[in-house]
């Protein structure tokens, strides 16, 4: 079926294309060039409004064990949302930790056609593809976490060379059929586990006496060196720690000029001044990373209300355990592999703490000048659920809102921001950037975040509004492979993405070394702990999409 | 004016709820507006009219006749005015209920008076487990109203209770007063195992010798003052506490669970 979206204006920066109004034609799930007298079999009327590829979402916890607990430790949250089924759609529950099909929707409703789970524990990996793969409409992937587990860390302490790390790191983005790798606070985890409550970068791990600086080092160079896309993607030590700064900077300068993502950077740039000991660190880390190319970020913004923190980093979260509200937290190991902390979290706007976080986190968006090395998430859920994109967006992009609403915080952490001075709004092509095009981009997804002719039609349709929020939030028409699912911000039909993946060579023998680790050691048999593709696709909804390493074939 | 009265024409197959009729919901509607409101039955919503026989017009006195136990959630939110149900209940009877009277003339199930707030429930047969008690995975189950139980009660009476007061004419099964904050239940019949499980603070009046965890110490024989007040408090209430035959002011004390902050009490009256 041909199809065509006449007269709108269409935001493509993969194709360095902004605001132009033009025609999209899509054939058979794929974007083709203006046909020649093909008849149209279905048009839309784009006039008056704006076209860009499906947003992705390139940080989002949306599957793996974590989210269950959170689900589970919460009934409260859930069942004040609760998602009715209709002849088209499945039943479940929204708000902060939304069930796996309502995750789905809700992502379409807003735009979004893709979602990355950015902490796949290798030995919860099939848990983690099994939830992803009950989430209808988005394509969806996963970072592959290392760095806390016991055996990689005996590897270091080993000193066995980058060759062999980088088999390892290698086997296990197959075996978990993972897109990147991840690291959540470098050792720190597995840290935590011998009484250690910190670990600063140069801080040895007592029992494996290696420093987080050397996990990422080395995690970084084996990314690096296998040609995978998406570089390390890193979520720091001292989380939400004042002075955290000096600790960002230096893990910046660290990796040597390496390709490296830092993750909800919000949380990572928190300085000491001020009356209270707590301040903003957003131009320091906005000003180092526009001068080290390397360096990407997302920002995990915080937005106020209820939500629930969920992260592998169980050394930080048993620290902020004591602010959970509603009372109640989970900390737990994960099979030596790493760990999980869970705990449910409100931002208020009047407290100086979370107000503040707001405003850090904004100043980073507005600071850094390079829309393609910044991309706009909450962490989800951590910083507030995904469904608070739009009102995000309308912050990025509206001066005028976004002071208003920074009047209305905690007088003292006005004080405490340079936000009310910055004059930066973000335009459409800036969000089709950070959402889309950079994006895709950065994780390295073929022929995806784009309109040019050959990439899949993955297509959203806004209507151009003043009110950026009521824009982004209700798209008129979402495509996914070039089928219709969703009209005026619901969806009318359900279908199902892909699992993209990445498949980095490495030498087979690394194998014969772990046979006998996971046979003496772990829960699960080596042969049981490789995914296959059969897993994913056997059922016949799901499928894998396999993407290039740099520098190597498919 | 007369009681608005339902009367079932049929037991529905799939369970029933019936939290869309109470007073608040009903007061100025006409009798056809009523049966238009519609009620979620298994997953389909079907008209009131389809269900009951309705008639009278006191939205503020509501009779339910030919009631049986899928009647889910009868009196949620339940604030002022009576609800009289002739026959057994489903579960969530009386959930959040704010004011107001509800008397059952039969049996409840799971959840009577969860997270109750005010008001008084009368349950003239047995009821089951949680009675009193919280949703899963919430911290604060009934927080004040008066709650008497002709019959005998299920399993976790009182569960996360935090104020209020829970009156058992007949048996309470185990873990009676579990996990506590505060609050008085007392029971005139026998008690299961692991009465006061997790018990924080809070009171268990007992008419009979329990069967105690062993994190619960013996503190001795007491006459206490406040229990001869305690029990003339009980005077207005319909039942058999309010015979001044079964009071008494001389007990044996039990405080726990010393596995949690051990300000809670066990009485059990002496003989």
């Amino acid at each position: 079926m041909l199809i065509k979206l006449t007269g709108g204006k269409v935001y493509d920066p993969a194709s360095g294309i902004a605001g132009v109004v033009q025609e999209v034609y899509f054939q058979d799930g794929r974007i083709i060039d203006t046909p020649k007298e093909v008849p149209v079999d279905k048009e839309y009327d784009c006039r008056g409004k704006v076209i860009m590829s499906g947003a992705i979402d390139m940080h989002t916890h949306i599957g793996g064990g974590k989210g269950n607990i959170a689900r589970t430790m919460l009934p409260e949250d859930h069942r004040q949302d609760p998602v009715p089924r209709t002849h088209i759609t499945r039943s479940g529950n929204g708000h902060a930790m939304p069930s796996t099909y309502v995750t789905g929707y809700r992502y379409a409703e807003m735009g979004y056609t893709a979602g990355f789970e950015p902490a796949v524990l290798p030995i919860n990996a099939r848990q983690a593809h099994m939830e992803m793969a009950d989430i209808p409409i988005l394509d969806k992937g996963g970072y592959v976490m290392l760095g806390s587990d016991d055996y990689f860390l005996r590897m270091l302490t080993a000193k066995k060379d980058q060759k062999a790390i980088n088999d390892y790191v290698a086997f296990t983005i197959n075996a978990a059929k993972a897109i990147g790798v991840k690291v959540v606070n470098p050792g720190g985890i597995n840290a935590f586990k011998f009484n250690q409550r910190k670990l600063d970068l140069d801080e040895q791990n007592s029992h494996y006496g290696v420093t987080p600086r050397q996990i990422l080092q080395v995690l970084a160079t084996a990314v690096k060196e296998l040609g995978i896309s998406h570089p390390l993607h890193v979520h720091g030590c001292n989380l939400g720690v004042p002075g955290n700064i000096q600790t960002t900077l230096d893990t910046i300068q660290g990796i040597g000029g390496l390709p490296m993502h830092l993750t909800h950077i919000q949380f990572h740039s928190y300085g000491t001044e001020g009356d209270l000991k707590f301040s903003s660190g957003a131009a320091q880390i906005a000003e180092a990373v526009n001068k080290n190319k390397n360096i990407t970020i997302d920002v995990g913004q915080i937005l106020f209300g209820q939500t629930v923190t969920a992260s592998g980093d169980n050394m930080r979260q048993y620290a902020n355990h004591k602010f959970a509200s509603p009372n109640k937290w989970v900390c737990m190991d994960i099979e030596c592999d790493a760990g999980c902390g869970v705990v449910p979290f409100k931002y208020r706007d009047q407290n100086f703490v979370n107000a503040l976080q707001w405003a850090i986190g904004l100043e980073t968006f507005l600071l850094v000048d390079d829309p393609w090395r910044i991309f706009l998430t909450t962490d989800h859920p951590n910083g507030a659920p995904f469904t608070s994109y739009p009102h995000l967006i309308r912050l990025l992009m509206d001066r005028t809102f976004r002071n208003e609403m920074l009047a209305t915080i905690h007088p003292q952490a006005q004080l405490m921001t340079t936000l009310g001075s910055i004059t930066r709004e973000y335009t459409l092509d800036e969000i089709a950037i950070m959402t889309r095009a950079g994006a895709a981009k950065l994780i390295g997804l073929k022929e995806r975040g784009g309109l040019a002719p050959g990439y899949w039609a993955d297509i959203t349709v806004y209507t151009d509004n003043a009110n950026r929020e009521a824009m982004f939030e209700k798209p008129d028409y979402v495509f996914k492979d070039g089928e219709l699912v969703v009209v005026d911000g619901k969806v009318v039909m359900t279908k199902w993405g892909t699992t993209h993946i990445v498949r980095p060579d490495f030498d087979p023998s690394v194998e014969k070394d772990l046979q006998s680790y996971f046979d003496r050691y772990l829960t699960m048999k080596l042969g049981n702990f490789k995914i296959s593709d059969d897993e994913i696709t056997e059922d016949g909804r799901g499928s894998l999409t396999v993407h290039p390493t740099v520098g190597g074939a498919v | 004016m007369s009681a608005l009265t339902f009367t079932l024409k049929y037991q529905p197959k799939q369970r029933l709820d019936m939290s869309p009729l109470v007073s608040a919901n009903l007061v100025g509607k006409t009798v056809a507006e009523i049966a238009q409101l519609t009620l979620q039955c298994g997953k389909v919503l079907i008209p009131v009219g389809e269900f009951f026989d309705i008639s009278g017009d006191d939205a503020q006195i509501i009779v339910i006749n030919n009631s049986y136990d899928k009647l889910d959630f009868i009196g949620k939110e339940h604030d002022g005015g009576s609800i009289t149900v002739n026959g057994d209940v489903g579960a969530y009877l009386g959930m959040g209920m704010k004011s107001g009277t509800i008397t059952i003339n039969g049996n409840a199930g799971l959840y009577a008076a969860c997270e109750m707030k005010k008001g008084i429930l009368e349950i003239n047969g047995n009821t089951g487990d949680f009675l009193g008690g919280a949703l899963p995975g919430n911290k604060m189950g009934m927080k004040g109203g008066v709650i008497v139980v002709k019959g005998n009660a299920g399993e976790r009476v009182g569960d996360h209770m935090r104020r209020g007061l829970i009156l058992i004419e007949g048996n309470a099964g185990d873990y009676c007063g579990s996990r506590m904050t505060a609050g008085t239940i007392a029971i005139m019949g026998n008690t299961g195992r692991y009465l006061g499980y997790a018990m924080r603070r809070g009171t268990l009046l007992l008419w009979n010798k329990p069967q105690l965890p062993p994190t619960f110490n013996d503190c001795g024989l007491h006459t206490l003052g406040f229990l001869p007040l305690l029990f003339a408090s009980f005077k207005s209430i319909n039942s058999k506490f309010a015979d001044t035959s079964v009071a008494f002011n001389r007990v044996q004390r039990y405080a726990g669970d010393m596995s949690e902050i051990g300000q809670g009490e066990v009485l059990v009256r002496h003989t």
